[in-house]
């Protein structure tokens, strides 16, 4: 092939990865974004010389700890998705320079399958249990790979890759395998060695791929082998094998090899027309895989979760808006949202409502629903409550990491409570981290300053809201915690409106009627639009007629009650003829919602 | 070649040179207010360097000269607000020629206008021999999930802690209630508990995984003591839940709806009880053997409805003879402490091995006193029949378990003091005549890292040497589910009627 098209098509070649990393960087910035933020407060990178020491003293433990450095940029999701973007787009670089390096230039035209593990790993990293450790990990085996095709001298390279073995799976963990087997192939197809010394060179590797787990025993005896195999932590979760990563590392050596066994294509069409119908192909499998794998109704969850952790109740709102968030944690964070901008009583109904677990999430053994839980009842001024779940979901985090998220509910909590050695203790922790140290150095001024904490509207609300005196949290009577708090401040308009919509998502009129009086010192102007719907279901089931109702509930209401109940007792499929017109009411939650 | 000889003592008087002479400027009245506070404490001739950093001022640089009273001098020196760091070789010299005797601390700190100088402080070094070390298990202070935890040794007199057991080999369990005959360590009580569900007990090189759980007993076997023959095991079976608080001074609550007192025959697999220490009407917890093996110490609180009557359960400290020849025990409880009379609550009872005294924990109900900041320890003297609180090392947080050295002159204990939520390990000393030393914080390479570390330090321990157990050992078996079956004796009478 002459040098001018190899030029051309290595140009092409360019612009594919370019465009691929170009389309990895749009979804993961523009369209999976809050996987990424969701990613980050998983962990906590410190800038530490004992926590890279840590980090680092394990089986793959630099790939390890770059993961986690890379990872904290996640906090800002367009920065996370230019490193993911670059990272997948080297990946494929590296494999076609590896590829080309061992078939030859001539082979440019099949360049597309060296997209194909960067699919594979893109297509992986839709579940937010995949970490950025495998794609690192495999960076480092090819820049290895690579590295000892550069030694010139047969021998020599053999020798060397009998040291990176062992060094490469202390650093990168098992992703050593692609290592060792790229290298075998090229010593097979292009090396200066005799058969003999090539067959002892495959024998020592192989040899030592095997030995390096077993004896990694010896020095971390504290892992099972099953552990060492693997070494770092490639999937979140200690007890789940990565057989997705396995699969990976072995296309990858596979394309190498397909690379070799290929032909030549030549030019004109021949050239250009399988190249295309790969990248067509690749396209579509890219397509395919990506948005199977993509799980939008997490994105869902999380994107509120995000906005919930900025305070932006009205964007929350307006999210809402746009399309009403139907999982328990999403209707959570929305009721949140309502609450805190004076809507809920008024509004909670306009949207789908998923019972009393749309409202106040219970406790899982789990990392993340704790967290995003625990957000409720910090702004409700369950305090210690929230410092329970934050403290139960960094425990809870499969792969044995810090949260930075965790942590710093952790020394809000603590400074809340008064307890202000221990939130010394959290935020000191923070001050080395990127994100979170100038909040930390913030925060760690006020201790101890009362006068400065009171300035802060969130604390000294949080601080008047919580308990005065001690009750056990009680994961059956939400509505009895509610009221204790609204007891000791009968001014709390957030418990007594969660009291009144507990009773409401529960159905429980009894409760209903018995805790509404409690809420005369919140001093409404009207009776909120859903309890005046309440109160008049409640007049309804033991008078015909609205006249007569001892609450204030406006003419409106009372002209729709007339109309739903002549459709409700009307019709056997009132439901539908009731949606259009009165989706948005108590009475139609309470008669066809769960 | 030779021209690098010659640069070479030039090189090192540069670097000499860079060590700045200390020659303060100014004096400070008081001494300075240092962590881990070590100013006046009692240390044992074999304790690691006691590297501790001033909290009371800001400094660029900070100097300690530590002089015997009866001979030696050493200088060590830390950056700016970073601990000074003694060199061990000079520090294990000083302590050797200076035990019974006392070091002065020196403490000078570098600020803008010159090195400034504190008044010296006293470190008392004990003629009383301490173990080899101590054994603890490193917990976050969690609630009802647990990430990463393990069972470490940590040799005393240099900063060495290594791994005996963590839960990274059995992923998803928790290991617990580690327990030495009277500080030996061949033989090693632990549990696992979570899938891998075992009682693990290691004699002599050998371990064996058991299950405890019989039908006539309510539970797993839990808070082992060993009998100080080794051919027991006291522990109690409780069946534990946890409830939260929502106010702030409170956390955790522990509670034992239903617990007993059983003992493990080791060579017979079968476990002993009678109705004294299984009665329904009371909760038996927390079993401690007396050193000459004869008596049974057990905490005892009448039965109450739990949850709901948390606050209202108090434990005496009790107490039931034993015959080891036999396995019986006798028919009589006697109360030791009666605790529940004045509104207090007994945990942890724990005979000092030499039979002088007993140490327990003290707090306002309930058993699980680590969570409660009221909790304090008490000192028994079982001769005279006294008990006394020890004011000596009692803190305004929580001070809670507790572990005697096998000579009985040091004892270990836990305490929130430092941020009221993170256990660290205190020791102090107990002469003949009771006089208790100011206790100190377990010295480490960097106490920074009590500020870092997110574990607690729990179960504290006194081993006499290192412990030699073979964690793939324990995980392989663990992993099989190879376990012995304990046997409840038919010679066994329970007062629950099973």
């Amino acid at each position: 092939m002459k040098k001018q098209q190899l030029s051309a098509i290595s140009y092409v070649n360019a612009s594919l990865s370019f465009i691929f990393g170009v389309s990895v960087f749009v979804f993961f910035g523009y369209f999976y974004t809050y996987h990424l933020a969701y990613q980050e407060q998983y962990q906590m990178f410190l800038f530490t010389s004992d926590y890279m020491a840590e980090t680092t003293h394990r089986v793959g433990g630099l790939s390890e700890y770059l993961s986690r450095f890379l990872t904290q940029f996640y906090y800002t999701p367009l920065h996370g998705a230019l490193i993911i973007a670059t990272l997948l787009t080297l990946m494929q670089r590296q494999l076609l320079s590896a590829a080309l390096h061992l078939a030859g230039r001539e082979k440019n035209g099949w360049a597309s399958l060296t997209f194909v593990p960067s699919i594979f790993y893109w297509i992986l990293l839709c579940d937010e249990n995949y970490m950025l450790t495998g794609v690192i990990s495999v960076i480092m085996a090819l820049s290895a790979f690579l590295w000892s095709r550069s030694v010139r001298q047969a021998r020599v390279r053999a020798a060397c890759s009998l040291i990176m073995i062992p060094l490469l799976y202390a650093l990168a963990g098992g992703a050593v395998v692609v290592f060792g087997i790229l290298f075998i192939i090229a010593e097979a197809v292009k090396g200066g060695l005799s058969i003999r010394q090539r067959c002892l060179t495959a024998a020592g590797n192989a040899l030592l791929l095997a030995l390096s787990p077993l004896s990694a025993q010896y020095f971390f005896p504290q892992y099972p082998l099953a552990k060492l195999l693997t070494g770092a932590d490639y999937y979140r979760y200690q007890s789940v094998f990565p057989f997705s990563l396995l699969l990976l590392w072995l296309i990858i050596p596979a394309i190498v090899a397909g690379f070799r066994l290929l032909p030549a294509v030549k030019k004109g069409w021949r050239l250009w027309l399988p190249a295309g119908m790969q990248g067509v192909l690749l396209v579509f499998l890219a397509v395919l895989g990506v948005s199977g794998a993509a799980d939008w109704k997490k994105e869902e969850v999380m994107r509120y979760d995000y906005y919930v952790r900025q305070g932006n109740w009205e964007h929350i709102i307006s999210m809402a808006d746009r399309e009403a968030p139907a999982s328990p944690l999403s209707v959570a964070f929305l009721n949140l949202a309502l609450c805190r901008q004076g809507l809920m009583p008024d509004r909670m109904f306009h949207y789908f409502q998923n019972g009393a677990e749309g409202l106040l999430p219970s406790f899982v053994r789990d990392f993340s629903i704790p967290l995003m839980a625990g957000e409720v009842y910090y702004h409700l001024g369950f305090i210690n409550t929230a410092q329970r779940l934050a403290f139960e979901a960094m425990e809870a985090i499969p792969d044995f990491q810090r949260s930075a998220r965790s942590i710093k509910r952790l020394a809000e909590t603590s400074l809340i409570n008064g307890d202000y050695e221990v939130s010394r203790k959290y935020l000191r922790i923070l001050l080395h981290t990127l994100y979170y140290s100038e909040w930390a150095a913030e925060t760690l001024s006020c201790l101890h300053d009362e006068e400065r904490i009171e300035a802060n509207p969130e604390w000294a609300g949080l601080r008047k809201y919580r308990t005065k005196t001690d009750f056990l949290f009680s994961e059956k009577e939400k509505d009895m915690m509610l009221g204790l708090l609204l007891g000791q401040d009968p001014s709390n308009r957030p418990a007594y409106e969660y009291l009144m919509a507990y009773c409401l998502l529960t159905k429980d009129m009894e409760r209903f009627s018995l805790y509404y009086p409690l809420g005369r010192d919140i001093h409404y102007r009207t009776i909120p639009k859903s309890y005046q719907e309440a109160l008049i279901y409640i007049w309804g089931l033991t008078n015909n007629t609205t006249a007569g109702v001892p609450y204030a509930v406006s003419d409106e209401v009372k002209r729709q009650v007339e109309d739903y109940r002549r459709i409700y007792v009307s019709y056997p499929a009132a439901e539908q003829m009731l949606k259009s017109r009165f989706s948005g009411t108590y009475w139609y939650y309470l008669h066809y919602r769960k | 070649m030779k021209r690098y000889f010659i640069y070479l003592p030039l090189l090192l008087c540069s670097l000499a040179a860079c060590r700045e002479a200390v020659v303060p400027t100014g004096t400070t009245d008081g001494p300075p207010v240092i962590f881990p506070d070590y100013a006046g404490v009692t240390v044992p001739a074999t304790i690691a360097p006691l590297n501790f950093r001033v909290e009371s001022a800001d400094y660029a640089a900070i100097h300690a000269v530590i002089e015997g009273s009866r001979s030696g001098r050493i200088e060590a020196r830390g950056g700016r607000r970073a601990a000074v760091s003694i060199p061990p070789g000079e520090w294990k010299r000083l302590l050797a020629d200076n035990t019974g005797s006392d070091l002065s601390v020196t403490v000078s700190l570098r600020q803008p206008g010159g090195w400034i100088s504190y008044r010296p402080f006293a470190i008392h070094v004990s003629g009383y021999p301490a173990d080899y070390g101590l054994v603890y298990r490193l917990i976050p202070p969690a609630y009802e999930v647990y990430g990463k935890m393990g069972i470490y040794q940590r040799d005393l007199s240099d900063f060495t802690q290594t791994a005996l057991l963590e839960n990274t080999l059995i992923p998803g369990n928790c290991v617990n209630c580690h327990s030495f005959r009277q500080g030996r360590p061949e033989q090693m009580s632990l549990h696992i508990r979570g899938p891998y569900n075992a009682t693990v007990l290691t004699s002599d090189g050998g371990v064996d995984l058991y299950d405890t759980k019989t039908e006539q007993t309510i539970a797993n076997c839990v808070y082992p003591y060993w009998h100080p023959s080794g051919g027991y095991i006291a522990y109690s079976v409780n069946e534990t839940r946890q409830v939260f608080h929502e106010q702030r001074d409170k956390r955790i609550e522990v509670v034992d709806a239903r617990s007993d007192v059983v003992v493990y025959d080791i060579g017979k697999n079968e476990l002993l009880s009678c109705p004294q220490i299984t009665s329904q009407d009371a909760f038996e917890t927390f079993p401690a053997f007396s050193p000459d093996g004869r008596t049974l110490y057990f905490c005892s609180a009448a039965a109450r409805v739990i949850p709901e009557e948390y606050d209202q359960v108090r434990y005496d400290l009790c107490s039931i003879a034993f015959d080891p020849e036999s396995g019986t025990f006798g028919q009589e409880v006697d109360t030791l402490v009666r605790a529940a009379a004045t509104g207090k609550s007994v945990s942890f009872p724990r005979p000092s091995y030499d039979g002088r005294y007993l140490m327990y924990t003290l707090s306002d109900y309930g058993n699980f006193s680590i969570w409660h900041k009221e909790a304090d320890l008490w000192l028994l003297d079982l001769h005279a029949g006294l008990t006394r609180e020890l004011t000596e090392v009692n803190s305004s947080d929580v001070e809670s378990y507790h572990s005697w050295s096998s000579n009985s002159r040091w004892f270990v204990f836990s305490s929130r003091r430092t941020d009221g939520l993170y256990s660290r390990p205190f020791l102090a000393s107990v002469d003949e005549a009771g006089n208790v030393s100011k206790p100190f914080m377990l010295p480490q390479k960097d106490p920074g890292m009590y500020d870092s570390s997110l574990y607690s330090f729990n179960i504290p321990e006194f081993v006499t040497g290192r412990v030699e157990l073979d964690a793939r050992i324990v995980g392989r078996k663990a992993r099989s589910g190879e376990r012995i079956q304990m046997k409840y004796s038919s010679r066994a009478v329970s007062g629950r009627g099973l």
